[in-house]
């Protein structure tokens, strides 16, 4: 370190000299971390090492041994901290940059070289000071004629048109005038205030001229749409000319003027709106218009408290992560720690700059000192606030941390004239009148940093798990191609879903892509569903790992320990036959073991292919049969007579009415089927004869009737690992008319079907809904998942003996069927079971049919009932 | 292995950081410490001004640290005479002492019948002239 920074005979140069070793000492750490990070990413050597940022560090190393052996030179009394606490700044920007975009990083290079290259020479050039005092209305016009060209010549470095018009363009080189306008409004300010002063007119005589220029200062700035800027511009003249003045009158009027400003620009710029809007409430359109700052409250949420570590994190994904979110980026490579760090680096700059301000020579200087200061701290106040959502978003820089020419060689040039207004130990500072204005604006700055400390510290501590569990964070997807994601796999074993590839572009494929809208998707752009979704804490190594295994990941790699299998009720074999039954058709079927209601099959036509999402997304979306939907869960369909299977089971056990000698021809034509010679109430209920409910409801008593729809589940959502719609419901008590009529309130899915269907292959036992059964751990032992909701034993309730009555002799169960008109469409249920001398497990089965026959329906539903019985040799 | 090198690596370089920031919060306390000590020890003491013919009348006595005396009326102490220019001398305290120094006055500053050229020492007890008009210096021990 001697070589690099000499020790000179200067005061405080010890001071100096070791800050900026230590400095020199953190960049160098960071970019040995920033080197081998491809490494750890990949968890294994692949020989990918990043190197560009040495670059960047030697560059830093040189230009600021340089500096500071010039300052020592030529500015022995200057202010000790001020040079290193801004090597650190702009070196950690410097290398964060690099971290995000190398080729940025080379840009910033070139231009942190420049700046110090112009630093190393204006350090010798005493008379800059009194200079720009003198011409101060030559610069101020120069400054403003540049900005206001913006407005006719203003391009965007990405392109014109793709952003605002606030750069000029010259050599390839763009410069952003308002910045230098910024600074050359601070140098009129303090030069103006401190020639008046001893002059004692009124404050508006005082103030006129310097109103007048902010003002159109201002006024550009609106009219090129450059509103952190402007706002920044308000807070500095409100600033300079408080402290110049002593008057708290004008923090008043100027928080007035800023609120007015506030609620105008709200009704009159849409940008404004939208980003007050995206301000007050994130939440509502986290994609759309609120995108910007949900990425980065993520970002900071990754960051916890250590941070990922350099380059193990993802902070690429905000949107400008280089200039608007360089904190945030900061933030989750580094963590809370960083966060604190960086905030009190900006503390040490304003201390110091106060400090300069007190002590300057004369009214100038001081002005001068606290406006450089001052735009120093709004401005990363605007940013960082804008950043952590304490304020809506400004597209400002943090000095000397952002990407950005024109702010650095700003940031820069005011740096020169601190340090020139620092270097006056001779001189007995001028005659301070107040000291209040100085003291109160460093306690409001200070107390701002501690605030914006505390907000990072919510959203990277306490708020980070539950805003890292988002399905739009896209570090999760980031996070699939370089961790194992478990898989899917059946109840026997044969895998579902798994992931592919090599580790870094792991791609998740579905073997079984009839299952999509069950098993769902895990997918980078359009997030995750199904069991996908439910499950993904398993997949994702959070769950089922040991605590101290995920926290050693999560520290060492910055990622989630590799994903865990789960194992899921469904059965290949079966659901291949519902799917292939289910071909050409528009309905569901839902296969499930009775007694401990696992999901054996559940088939839903027409569907999708979660493989294909990418290419086939808009057609699913916009395709008018509705294939993302899963008619199982999330069909809702009148029950029609398909629930007189259940009125029939629980008429039985206390006793039937009288039956109908014969049917009319009305009443025959709505049965779904004919009954028949049979007039009995087997007949009917088989056969799906809406007389069957008008006879059987008003038999049972209304509280009975009443638990036996909710008990069955009619009334309530199912318990499953898969998107369900919620439940109707019916008022007490049920009328007959009502379950005839089938209200638009009450809607059943062929999941609510079967698990009551259950009940009558069950011996009344209404069995809970399960599809993820257990979890592969990391001994490769299969975890069962905690138990579901309990079976629900009915009362009063002859399910055996209805399973009887309605059994037919070609059939190893029973059946019914139902038909209902449902607005435009006719939907068909059928319904069937094992009886209670089937020795293997209890079945049960659902299919639903839109708009088909229901001879089909039938024929669909006894194949795919004698498919299920088959394997089991009756 | 490798990963728990990068590990020392980020421990390394947060110490590095927070030993940055420790050092200067210490060394910015340690001169404010040591300024606060020079402030409570750099009480002004209160220096009284006053023309000899009428002493109890014209006796003006200040507790800031710049004094300008003259004929001009913006100055601090105001002397109606001929002899005395607008702003002809200025009296401050610094390096714990009071200083007074001539304001290039067209008569000249004399401290006990010496002209002055430069900033010079006043104690109590000490006559100043400014053209035909002297003054009496009385300062008040500091309280310590």
């Amino acid at each position: 370190m001697n070589l690099t920074f000499p020790a000179y005979e200067t005061p405080n140069n010890k001071t100096q000299k070791r800050l900026l070793g230590l400095a020199a000492l953190f960049l160098f750490f960071s970019c040995v971390v920033l080197t081998f990070s491809p490494a750890i990413r990949f968890h294994q050597w692949t020989g990918a090492v990043r190197w560009e940022q040495w670059v960047g560090f030697g560059v830093w190393l040189a230009g600021f041994s340089i500096l500071y052996r010039g300052l020592n030179r030529y500015l022995p009394d200057s202010d000790p901290y001020l040079l290193p606490v801004v090597s650190l700044l702009s070196g950690w920007g410097l290398i964060t940059i690099f971290r995000l975009n190398p080729a940025v990083g080379f840009r910033q290079t070139v231009w942190l070289s420049a700046c110090i290259a112009g630093l190393v020479f204006g350090i010798r050039f005493q008379q800059l000071l009194p200079l720009l005092r003198r011409y101060k209305y030559v610069w101020l016009t120069s400054a403003l004629v540049l900005t206001v060209l913006t407005l006719f010549l203003g391009t965007y470095p990405g392109g014109t048109g793709t952003g605002p018009g606030l750069w000029l363009e010259m050599f390839g080189i763009y410069l952003q005038p308002s910045e230098f306008l910024k600074l050359v409004l601070i140098i009129y300010l303090a030069a103006y205030l401190a020639d008046s002063l001893p002059v004692r007119f009124s404050i508006m005589q005082l103030l006129a001229p310097t109103l007048v220029v902010a003002g159109a200062s201002i006024a550009i700035l609106v009219a090129q749409r450059d509103l952190g800027t402007a706002s920044i511009f308000i807070i500095l003249y409100t600033i300079v000319v408080y402290v110049a003045s002593g008057r708290r009158r004008v923090l008043l009027i100027s928080f007035l003027v800023i609120i007015a400003a506030l609620i105008a620009g709200y009704s009159i710029f849409d940008v404004i709106k939208i980003r007050i809007e995206a301000w007050i409430n994130p939440w509502l359109d986290p994609s759309g218009k609120s995108y910007q700052i949900v990425q980065s409250l993520m970002s900071l949420a990754n960051g916890e408290l250590f941070g990922r570590g350099l380059g193990l994190g993802s902070p690429g994904v905000v949107p400008v992560a280089q200039s608007d979110f360089i904190f945030s980026s900061i933030v989750e490579e580094t963590g809370l720690f960083g966060a604190v760090g960086l905030l009190i680096l900006m503390a040490i700059l304003t201390i110091r700059g106060i400090e300069i301000a007190l002590h300057a020579k004369n009214h100038y200087h001081r002005f001068l000192a606290l406006g450089i200061t001052s735009s120093y701290i709004v401005q990363a106040g605007l940013i960082i606030g804008g950043n952590i959502r304490l304020f809506p978003l400004t597209g400002v820089t943090l000095p000397f941390v952002s990407y950005g020419g024109s702010s650095l060689v700003v940031s820069f040039f005011s740096l020169l004239l601190m340090l020139m207004i620092s270097d006056q130990a001779e001189d007995q500072p001028a005659a301070l009148e107040q000291r209040r204005p100085y003291t109160l604006l460093g306690a409001v700055f200070l107390a701002g940093l501690i605030l914006v400390a505390l907000l990072t510290g919510w959203w990277s501590m306490i708020r980070s798990s539950s805003l890292l569990a988002r399905s739009d964070n896209p570090r999760r997807a980031i996070s699939d191609s370089y961790v194992l994601r478990g898989r899917i796999v059946d109840r026997n074993n044969s895998v579902l879903s798994e992931s592919v590839g090599e580790i870094g572009s792991y791609k998740r494929v579905l073997n079984l892509p009839s299952l999509s809208a069950t098993v769902g998707y895990s997918n980078p752009d359009y997030g995750q569903t199904g069991i996908e979704y439910s499950m993904d804490s398993y997949l994702r190594g959070v769950s089922g790992n040991s605590s101290t295994t995920v926290w050693l990941d999560r520290l060492l790699y910055g990622q989630y320990p590799p994903g865990l299998d789960i194992r899921v009720s469904l059965d290949s074999s079966l659901q291949t036959k519902a799917d292939e039954l289910l071909k050409g058709q528009k309905g569901a079927i839902v296969l499930l073991n009775a007694a401990t209601g696992e999901v054996l099959a559940s088939a839903t036509a027409p569907t999708f292919d979660a493989n294909r999402l990418d290419t086939q997304w808009q057609t699913w979306m916009q395709d008018e049969n509705a294939p993302l939907l899963n008619r199982v869960t999330q069909g809702q369909y009148p029950a029609g007579s398909a629930i007189s299977v259940f009125l029939y089971a629980s008429a039985l056990s206390s006793g039937l009415p009288v039956e109908q000698s014969s049917l009319s021809q009305l009443e025959l034509k709505q049965c779904a089927v004919s009954p028949g010679a049979g007039t009995d109430f087997a007949s009917l209920v088989t056969a799906g004869c809406p007389i069957a409910i008008e006879k059987l409801a008003p038999a049972i008593q209304p509280t009975v009737l009443w638990n036996l729809m909710s008990q069955l589940g009619f009334f309530s959502k199912p318990d499953i690992k898969v998107e369900t719609a919620d439940a109707g419901s019916l008022n007490y008590p049920i009328e007959t008319s009502v379950l005839i009529n089938n209200p638009l309130t009450w809607r059943v899915s062929p999941l609510q079907m079967v698990r009551a269907a259950a009940a009558i292959s069950n011996a009344g036992k209404v069995p809970p809904t399960v599809l993820v059964t257990a979890y592969k751990d990391p001994l490769n032992e299969w975890i069962a998942l905690p138990d579901l909701p309990r079976t629900v034993q009915l009362s009063q309730f002859s399910a055996s003996e209805a399973a009887d009555q309605l059994s037919i002799t070609s059939f190893p169960g029973w059946e019914t069927l139902a038909k209902v008109k449902d607005n435009q469409q006719t939907i068909y249920w059928y319904l069937a079971g094992t009886t209670a001398n089937w020795q293997a497990s209890p079945l049960a089965l659902v299919v639903l049919l839109e708009n088909a026959t229901p001879e089909l329906t039938r024929s669909i539903g006894q194949q795919m009932f004698l498919y299920s019985v088959r394997p089991f040799g009756n | 292995m490798l990963p728990f090198l990068v590990l020392i690596f980020r421990f390394l370089a947060t110490a590095a950081l927070f030993g940055f920031l420790g050092w200067a919060l210490y060394t910015l306390w340690r001169d404010l410490r040591f300024h606060s000590q020079m402030v409570t020890t750099q009480k002004v003491p209160p220096i009284s001004l006053s023309l000899p013919n009428d002493p109890e009348e014209s006796r003006k006595t200040f507790v800031n640290t710049d004094i300008v005396v003259g004929r001009d009326n913006s100055c601090d102490f105001q002397i109606s005479d001929e002899t005395v220019s607008a702003r002809h001398a200025r009296l401050n305290y610094r390096y714990l002492q009071w200083w007074v120094e001539d304001l290039q006055s067209t008569n000249g500053t004399y401290l006990n019948d010496e002209k002055i050229e430069t900033s010079t020492i006043i104690i109590n007890g000490d006559e100043i002239r400014l053209g035909q008009v002297v003054v009496l210096i009385e300062i008040q021990p500091p309280e310590s």
